[in-house]
């Protein structure tokens, strides 16, 4: 047998060899996920982003509703001492509870998500959850903050927080993901020195080691919180 | 045949071993091609998140939808009301305005249905606490009580060396929180938390009941903003 021969021989062994491992691969794959199942997935993710769409329309229809009826409530406090007066305690309250703009100096922190650990096994403590964002939203409120937002989300009386994972869900807005902003107005020393207290955060500071979770924070004299544009829901409880 | 011939010239049984590696190649180039590519598909449609929390993210989508729903049509109606122009009505539609904001900020005692939770243990923390709370504020409470201190969102719950303080006051385990909103839901939520509690070891007890009527009477003080200016 020739050389050239032999040489054309493991050639093509080598080439069936190699079309066969690729061959076993890609219907393994298609084994592992279905048409119909990656269909239903596509299906679950097109669910999500028209009702993420519908929720953004919902909330910019709030937020105009809102300033429409500030400004006819205006009107009619023109025309009444009393109606002034009422006018007035509401737009206190409105304030208070989140539902107008805010200024002032304060804090903003960012959060980013870290590395995956080596054990796959362990919770996903890379990934900047929504107890780290209640966590910190407590604590700044704890320690002098009169308004926050997270990534634009005015944060009221009534907020609650929720999500999986690397997903954080603040009332019924959709969710976001790392990288997250809080951006909290007060008394910006003493949130300063809340968030610069490394007993605070006992959670967030063991991340940031095991994981590299990133947490930075920066002081600002003029910072702006928008207002909430979601339902402040009320409807169950009647006062006494 | 000259040497010459024999270096250039091909046989048609070499031309075809040829032909025949040529098109085994490009079947191996071809079945790359797509493997890869389908890897890659599969992967990127599985980054992030399953269908499990997709299906839990529709849910949480449609309910916040819903309740944005009737906050619109709440604020059509108010929209409606005070364009009809009459002092009485702008009074009235104010007046509304001011008693639901005060619920909802803790400046008023509230009652309505809803669950009350009774925790007792021995050595939780403020984190514990503020995840209860939490955990209700999710199931939809509108106001929260424990031990007859309000807490809404803002007021602090802090671990001191004494316990857990709600508002700079010390409340001591067994913790009785009284949770008003949609009773259904904040059973649910009840349900969920006190049987996660139980699995603690420093929970002896952890029960809930639903109520037609949970009264609140206890109040939050407004605070003035000192460093915030409004609009």
């Amino acid at each position: 047998m020739s050389r050239s021969r032999v040489v054309s021989i493991f050639v093509v062994a080598a080439v069936a060899l190699a079309t066969g491992f690729l061959v076993a691969g890609q219907v393994k794959v298609q084994l592992l996920t279905p048409s119909n199942q990656v269909a239903r997935y596509q299906a679950l993710v097109r669910s999500v982003q028209q009702l993420e769409a519908s929720n953004a329309d919902s909330r910019q229809k709030i937020a105009a509703l809102r300033s429409q009826i500030d400004a006819l409530e205006a009107i009619a406090a023109q025309r009444s001492a009393a109606t002034q007066a009422l006018q007035n305690q509401v737009a206190d309250l409105r304030a208070h509870a989140g539902l107008t703009t805010l200024r002032g100096p304060g804090v903003e922190v960012d959060l980013a998500n870290g590395v995956p650990g080596l054990d796959s096994s362990s919770e996903p403590g890379y990934l900047v959850n929504f107890k780290d964002v209640q966590d910190l939203v407590n604590l700044l409120f704890a320690r002098g903050a009169e308004g926050i937002a997270v990534n634009g989300r005015r944060i009221t009386p009534l907020s609650a927080f929720s999500g999986s994972e690397g997903q954080v869900i603040i009332d019924q807005g959709p969710p976001v993901t790392a990288p997250i902003r809080l951006s909290a107005v007060g008394d910006r020393n003493r949130m300063e020195a809340a968030l610069s207290d490394p007993s605070a955060l006992s959670d967030i500071r063991a991340r940031e080691v095991q994981f590299q979770l990133q947490v930075s924070f920066s002081g600002g004299p003029d910072l702006a919180l928008p207002a909430y544009d979601s339902s402040l829901d009320t409807r169950h409880v009647g006062t006494l | 045949m000259s040497a010459r011939s024999r270096a250039t010239g091909r046989s048609p049984r070499a031309s075809s071993r040829a032909i025949g590696v040529w098109l085994i190649a490009l079947l191996v180039a071809i079945v790359a091609t797509v493997q890869i590519r389908s890897q890659a598909e599969v992967e990127r449609s599985f980054t992030g998140t399953d269908t499990t929390s997709l299906a839990f993210l529709i849910d949480d989508l449609h309910r916040a939808n819903d309740s944005l729903a009737a906050e619109t049509a709440d604020l059509t109606q108010r929209q409606a009301t005070l364009k009809s122009g009459s002092d009485s009505a702008a009074d009235q539609v104010l007046t509304d305005e001011a008693n639901r904001l005060r619920a909802a900020e803790g400046l008023v005692p509230v009652h309505g249905p809803g669950v009350v939770v009774v925790v007792s243990a021995a050595g939780l923390l403020a984190l514990d606490l503020q995840d209860a709370l939490n955990n209700l504020g999710v199931g939809g409470a509108e106001a929260i009580e424990v031990n007859d201190r309000r807490v809404v969102v803002g007021v602090p719950v802090e671990q001191t060396p004494g316990g857990v303080t709600i508002g700079g006051v010390l409340v001591p385990p067994p913790w009785t929180i009284s949770a008003i909103g949609d009773a259904n839901r904040l059973a649910q939520a009840a349900d969920l938390m006190t049987q996660q509690m139980r699995a603690d070891r420093r929970v002896r007890q952890a029960t809930y009941r639903v109520e037609a009527d949970v009264v609140i009477r206890a109040v939050v003080t407004a605070r003035p903003f000192v460093y915030g200016t409004g609009p």
